[in-house]
């Protein structure tokens, strides 16, 4: 449970870190050109909390495939786990490509974060599993 | 204007091809045992990183409260049907459980 929930707070810290730096920072001119799809910042900020919980449910949901299935392979399984997981959000994109008037500049960029996001979470929360194991077992031994 | 007028359908399904084929790649890695059950409780936490992010679009996009709930509602049941199919598939073809042939 406690390494669950390291890795939780830590995948969700690094998500939220993400989100602001690669959206709000990097892909903030990008998305400037397509305005009229996005909320004013105003009403953004207003519901600014459901980007929080939604993030977290993201970092949940994804400890928690990691947990269930994925824990014995360490760093290298939280990247295949991320990259499988990227790909599925790729294809979800294809969708709204299909229904919304996005250039497909934008939605470019946003997978190729996407990717970055995912992998750097499968290697924070392998890390998170391998190290408390580690040092789990080391105690162990001097006992 | 928020949607296209019409979908864009070989983008559609394509998407809808690429989910389907990794969401089975995901089954095979997590449960290669196979199994309806564990099948759908895959489904399901998937369907959860999809929530995750249907709720940070609607954060930022100006769709209403009805398609927000909507998408989170058939996300839920498409991916825990669809990982049910596949690990019931799995498991009906996985070794433990094909009939042997001097049986």
């Amino acid at each position: 449970m406690k390494r669950f929930i390291i890795a939780f707070l830590a995948a969700f810290i690094f998500i939220v870190l993400w989100g602001w730096f690669f959206n709000g920072v990097l892909l903030k001119d990008v998305s400037a050109e397509v305005q009229s799809l996005f909320r004013s910042r105003q009403e953004i900020m207003n519901l600014f909390h459901w980007i929080i919980i939604g993030q977290a449910g993201l970092a949940l949901a994804f400890v928690m495939i990691y947990a269930s299935g994925f824990a014995t392979g360490g760093i290298a399984a939280g990247v295949r786990l991320g990259i499988m997981l990227e790909i599925l959000a790729v294809g979800a994109r294809c969708a709204i490509y299909a229904t919304q008037p996005f250039p497909a500049k934008l939605l470019v960029l946003i997978s190729i974060g996407g990717f970055i996001e995912m992998i750097v979470t499968g290697v924070i929360v392998g890390a998170v599993y391998k190290s408390v194991a580690e040092r789990t077992a080391q105690r162990r031994d001097r006992f | 204007m928020l949607f296209r007028p019409k979908p864009d359908f070989p983008w559609l399904i394509s998407g809808h091809v690429v989910m389907a084929f990794f969401l089975t790649f995901l089954c095979a890695k997590f449960v290669p045992a196979g199994g309806a059950r564990t099948g759908a409780l895959l489904g399901l936490l998937v369907a959860l990183v999809y929530v995750g992010a249907h709720l940070i679009t609607f954060a930022v996009q100006p769709i209403t409260n009805k398609i927000l709930w909507g998408w989170n509602v058939g996300a839920l049941i498409q991916f825990a049907v669809a990982g049910a199919i596949i690990g019931t598939i799995y498991k009906s073809s996985s070794p433990a459980t094909r009939p042997t042939p001097n049986a």
